[in-house]
């Protein structure tokens, strides 16, 4: 009792105090902070005054901050990096898959068979799960392990303020901050992670923008199914020669139309919702570091690269259990599967997809990954094409990208299919965690809902309007 | 299906957000017979005669509430019966009334606070929009803002916003107009009604805070420099700027450059931040090191011309034209060698 | 003060230093990395941990704390990694984690990792931590690249200055970290006693209010340490403190005999 009196006396003394003392208390003791820093720094600390009379830091900023190089470096170097990861996870993929899935599936099968399994059990298990774990091996560790080192290795660099500095005035014309550059590039590796980098945005209504929009960042669990289908829809339109550079062109494409949706959608939020200017913008610029390469390499293969692994295998086990078990419920003579696809397709066609990419985006959910295994089974199972893949809900991994490519055009696939796959694929919900991260983050259902409904409509817009007008031309 | 239903449920969000998206002018026509409105406007009249010791009476509550004069009679008859004043020639409050006109000044002050540290709405809108906002704003959301703000004293202003429990400080005020030539002083308040007035000693470049220096007075202006910039305004004008006594740490600075202003290249001594710069963006810009006597200098402009990157205690920062327009700046040697 | 003969040990004395990474159990300090954004504290901490807690070169990588363990002379300690933060004056969100760490985890030492190349502006962060504990140890680190820039740093009169031991490093080449762990080990176990280094240059206005509103703090919480901090944070209105005071966890949190016990009470992020 005696305590609370005090305690409110402590208070009320604050309270009269500050109105003594004014709005400038910050202020006054700010400065006074810093007077005492400055002193002590006057004795501590010495500066040769012969100043070098080449700055190395500033002149490498004045060439990638510059009005010609600054963009173009920019773009050269998220090309390169997307060639870079094409070109080079090409052969370890194939390679894996045809370990994983051609070699330890049909031996797993066997053994399975050999103790006598139930077929709904091998299926579940064999067929389900471990192909669907097996195809997530494969499509996504090459890329993943070639992608994130590089990233890390620009990163220790000092490359990614850079990138933010130059982009700050995009953001600041649709109302929202620099750093959201910096939250964007977390979120090439990983939505979740660039929703919490969001952190590092004070105004909090710039904050939640950050968030909102950080799903148009392709993370690492979209771009395999980018690359993918960019090498066999648009690299394929090209010169032999030329497929690979034309591919890394598609997915930067597809990229940097992620940056200049998240812009348009700072814009409308800042004008509707999320009303307000540009507040303020301060951006701490460190010096180049030369990075430890072979550290690098190590930790985020390790770390990263696994970590991100890990998780995708997580989420590929059960729903590769479903995808068996969709294709294998029969309902009236038809699988569920089947049932589904026939009766979303004329919407599917609509925008430029089919069921089957509706059915195994809503099957992939909680992770992306698994979007184009699941669609390579489900085209089979509808197409009936004999001879390929392992029957009803198995997923299978083609050995080559040219026998992923026939089974695709023999399921009606056409150019514009691939182009609306990869834009749907840029623009629909966020996974799971990034959701669960989002709504930890802002602590609101509304921004949740916002931030998880927002890009499907665009998409489906988008997609709309994409393949309208491909009927219209074509 | 689910493609529909998800389309559905975007419409609907689209449906309830909207409502709350700017259409607070609307709300306010809308609500214009609104009871409550006038309740709040009238105590808050009637609180701020008190303040500044004019009388608060039946007529003014008319001319300021911009109603008729019977309008204005009965709604202070309403006033009294619901315990909140005596009337009288004077209208004087009921501690009731006082303590609700003080609740409702504390969300105005706050709202105007929130305005200027946190928005960039300009200005002259923080005053209207405020006074929408005071009657809109529920206690427990205010009690949130202000801990959102740091729990502020004063509004933009320079007016002290009550406590939770509706105490305000004593005032030490003069009006500017109560300088003579010579005199230094700094402003703690404009008044911001009426507002043609407040409109025009904006356009003037004034905020509290500003130091000014009166350089001549006459019965017909007054003659002053703020932040080095001669101004000169009629005396009846002078009157609703409130001023404070320097104390005597404080300095009248010269006529500012802006850090804006520096080249590439170039170096300069910080003198001070402008008042304009305020909130979170003043506090994170003095933790950067930029208080008055540090060294800046302007380094590399990025791609399109903004922001600017500027070397400041040895880091390089990247500031917005916008806030470099608010650094005040002494220039310095300029840099010889060039890399 | 500096004990430089160990500056010729390729790494640590063997034997004397051992990782846990995050096997925290039965800690006997706890050891709390702060400093500005992008000094190199998650570099510190991995040198002592053995855990590879991500770093990056740009201010704001760590964004939430993250913990780890290490022996050192028989005695185990726990460390943990906080965000950068300029300062911790300001309501900004990202600061808050480091902000109320330090003072309401009550680490038993606070480490100040700061850059060598940016010491003045690095130092107003070292004052404040200085205004809620005694308990510190300044790791000054990037040394290397001070020395890149010819700028040379008196690690002696810093410490004289500071009032508390000042170790000069390069923890990406693992150098200082032996004098760090020696220096954390005996201001931790009260071998070395820190006088720090109060703010002196207030004006007088700020002195005289700051005065009045500690002396009625510390009427009321006689072993409050940091009477002066709690002051200065309610003056600058700061609701976290106002709770704190209000609700008696202040009082609570600086018991007089509450000995190196260890109230965690900043919730998880
Ligand atoms: N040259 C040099 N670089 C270092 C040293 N210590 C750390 N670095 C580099 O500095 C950068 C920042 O290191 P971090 O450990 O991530 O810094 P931090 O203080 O944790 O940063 P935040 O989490 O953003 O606050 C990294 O690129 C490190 O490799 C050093 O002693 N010398
Ligand atoms: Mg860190």
């Amino acid at each position: 009792m005696n305590d609370k009196k005090n305690t409110n006396e402590i208070l009320k003394l604050a309270d009269e105090l500050r109105w003594e003392i004014g709005n400038d208390f910050h202020d006054a003791l700010a400065e006074s902070i810093h007077a005492d820093a400055a002193q002590i720094a006057a004795v501590a600390v010495s500066y040769d005054d012969k100043k070098p009379q080449f700055d190395m830091d500033r002149t490498i900023d004045r060439i990638v901050t510059s009005p010609w190089l600054g963009f173009p470096i920019m773009f050269l170097l998220l090309a390169g990096v997307f060639w870079v990861t094409i070109e080079g996870s090409n052969i370890p993929s194939g390679y894996l898959a045809s370990i994983l899935v051609d070699t330890v599936h049909p031996a797993l099968k066997a053994f399975a068979d050999s103790i006598n399994t139930p077929f709904w059990l091998s299926g579940v298990l064999i067929d389900g799960a471990y192909l669907a774990m097996a195809w997530v091996i494969a499509v996504m560790l090459p890329p993943m392990a070639i992608f994130f080192p590089i990233f890390s290795l620009l990163e220790d660099f000092g490359y990614l303020p850079r990138v933010a500095f130059n982009m700050d005035n995009l953001y600041r014309r649709v109302g929202a901050h620099g750093k959201q550059a910096l939250t964007m590039s977390m979120g090439f590796g990983c939505n979740a992670a660039g929703v919490v980098a969001a952190r590092i945005i004070d105004s909090p209504r710039e904050r939640l923008i950050a968030i909102i929009t950080n799903n148009f960042s392709l993370c690492n669990g979209r771009w395999p199914t980018q690359i993918l289908i960019a090498t066999i829809f648009i690299g394929a339109t090209a010169p032999a020669h030329l497929a690979g550079i034309v591919s890394a062109g598609a997915v930067v494409g597809v990229a940097v139309l992620g940056i200049f949706s998240s812009l348009v959608v700072s814009w409308f939020l800042s004008r509707t919702v999320l009303k307000g200017e540009a507040s303020a913008f301060s951006l701490e610029l460190p010096p180049y570091r030369p990075p430890r390469i072979l550290q690098t390499l190590y930790t985020s293969l390790i770390d990263r690269t696994l970590f991100v692994l890990w998780r995708a295998i997580v989420f590929a086990f059960p729903a590769g259990i479903v995808i068996w078990l969709v294709a294998n419920i029969h309902i009236g003579g038809a699988a569920v599967a089947e049932i589904f696809i026939d009766w979303t397709n004329p919407f599917g066609i609509l925008i430029g997809l089919n069921g089957v990419i509706l059915l195994a985006y809503i099957i992939a959910i909680p992770a992306n990954e698994i979007v184009i295994p699941t669609v390579l089974m489900l085209t089979v199972l509808v197409s009936s094409i004999s001879g390929v893949g392992g029957g009803s809900g198995v997923m299978f991994e083609l050995d080559s990208i040219e026998a992923t490519s026939s089974i695709l055009h023999a399921g009606g696939w056409t150019l514009l299919t691939g182009i609306c796959l990869m834009l749907f694929s840029l623009l629909h919900n966020p996974c799971s965690t990034t959701i669960y991260t989002i709504y930890k983050e802002t602590g609101s259902v509304k921004w949740t809902l916002i931030s998880t409904f927002l890009p499907i409509a665009m998409g489906l817009v988008v997609c709309f309007t994409v393949a309208q007008l491909w009927y219209l031309l074509a | 299906m689910e493609l529909i239903l998800i389309a559905i449920v975007i419409v609907l969000l689209l449906v309830i957000l909207y409502p709350k998206i700017g259409s607070l002018a609307a709300r306010k026509s809308m609500n214009a017979s609104n009871e409550r409105i006038y309740v709040e406007d009238a105590l808050k009249h009637i609180y701020d005669c008190e303040y500044k010791n004019i009388n608060g009476t039946v007529q003014s509550i008319a001319g300021n509430l911009n109603i008729s004069y019977d309008r204005a009679a009965k709604l202070a008859e309403r006033l009294e019966s619901l315990g909140m004043i005596i009337t009288g020639d004077v209208l004087r409050l009921t501690a009731e009334g006082r303590s609700y006109a003080l609740r409702v000044i504390r969300v105005h002050r706050l709202w105007e606070r929130y305005l200027a540290d946190e928005t960039s709405i300009p200005e002259k809108e923080w005053h209207l929009n405020a006074e929408l906002k005071e009657h809109d704003i529920s206690a427990i959301e205010a009690e949130a803002l202000s801990v959102q703000l740091g729990n502020p004293v004063y509004d933009p202003h320079g007016d002290p916003i009550p406590t939770v429990n509706g105490e305000l400080p004593e005032k030490n005020w003069k009006p500017l107009s109560s300088l003579q030539s010579g005199d230094v002083a700094r402003i703690v308040h404009i008044e911001d009604e009426p507002n043609t007035v407040y409109a025009q000693l904006v356009a003037e470049g004034l905020y509290p805070g500003m130091h000014v220096k009166v350089i001549e007075t006459s019965s017909e202006r007054i003659k002053f420099e703020a932040n080095g910039e001669e101004v000169i305004i009629a005396p009846l004008f002078a009157g609703n700027i409130s001023i404070a006594p320097l104390a005597e740490f404080e300095t009248i600075p010269e006529k500012y450059k802006t850090l804006l202003e520096l080249k590439r290249g170039q170096e300069a001594e910080v003198i001070g931040l402008s008042k304009a710069c305020r909130g979170t963006q003043r506090r994170r810009l003095m933790d950067l090191g930029v208080v008055p006597g540090s060294k800046i200098s302007n380094e590399f402009i990025s791609t399109w011309g903004d922001p600017i990157a500027y070397k400041i205690c040895g880091a390089t920062i990247g500031l917005r034209r916008k806030q470099a327009k608010q650094i005040f700046i002494k220039p310095g040697k300029t840099e010889s060698a060039k890399a | 003060m500096n004990d430089k003969g160990c500056e010729t040990c390729p790494v640590y004395k063997p034997g004397n230093l051992i990782r846990h990474g995050i096997n925290m159990t039965d800690f006997d300090f706890v050891i709390a990395l702060a400093g500005n954004p992008n000094t190199g504290k998650s570099t510190v901490f991995n040198n002592l941990t053995g855990l590879r807690q991500h770093t990056g070169n740009w201010p704001g990588k760590t964004v939430s704390r993250a913990e780890g363990a290490f022996s050192f002379n028989e005695k185990k300690f726990k460390i943990v990694d906080l965000p950068g933060t300029y300062s911790l004056l300001s309501t900004s969100q990202d600061e808050e984690i480091a902000r109320d760490f330090i003072l309401f985890g009550r680490p038993d030492v606070t480490v100040v990792v700061v850059d060598a190349t940016r010491l003045e502006r690095n130092l107003n962060l070292v004052l404040q931590v200085l205004e809620i504990t005694e308990k510190a140890v300044l790791c000054v680190n990037l040394i290397d690249e001070a020395e890149r820039n010819k700028i040379t740093i008196d690690d002696r009169s810093l410490s004289r200055e500071l009032g508390i031991p000042v170790v000069l490093a390069a923890a990406r080449q693992k150098k200082g970290m032996p004098e760090l762990l020696n220096y954390i080990h005996a201001v931790a176990s009260g071998n070395y006693k820190c006088k720090p280094h109060r703010i002196s240059s207030e004006t007088r206005e700020l002195k005289s209010a700051v005065e009045k509103l500690s002396t009625r703090i510390l009427k009321q919480l006689p072993h409050l340490p940091n009477a002066r901090w709690v002051a200065l944070r309610l003056l600058d209105g700061d609701q976290r403190m106002i709770d704190a005071v209000r609700n008696g966890e202040l009082e609570e949190l600086f018991k007089p005999d509450d000995g190196n016990q260890n109230l965690m009470s900043v919730p998880n992020i």
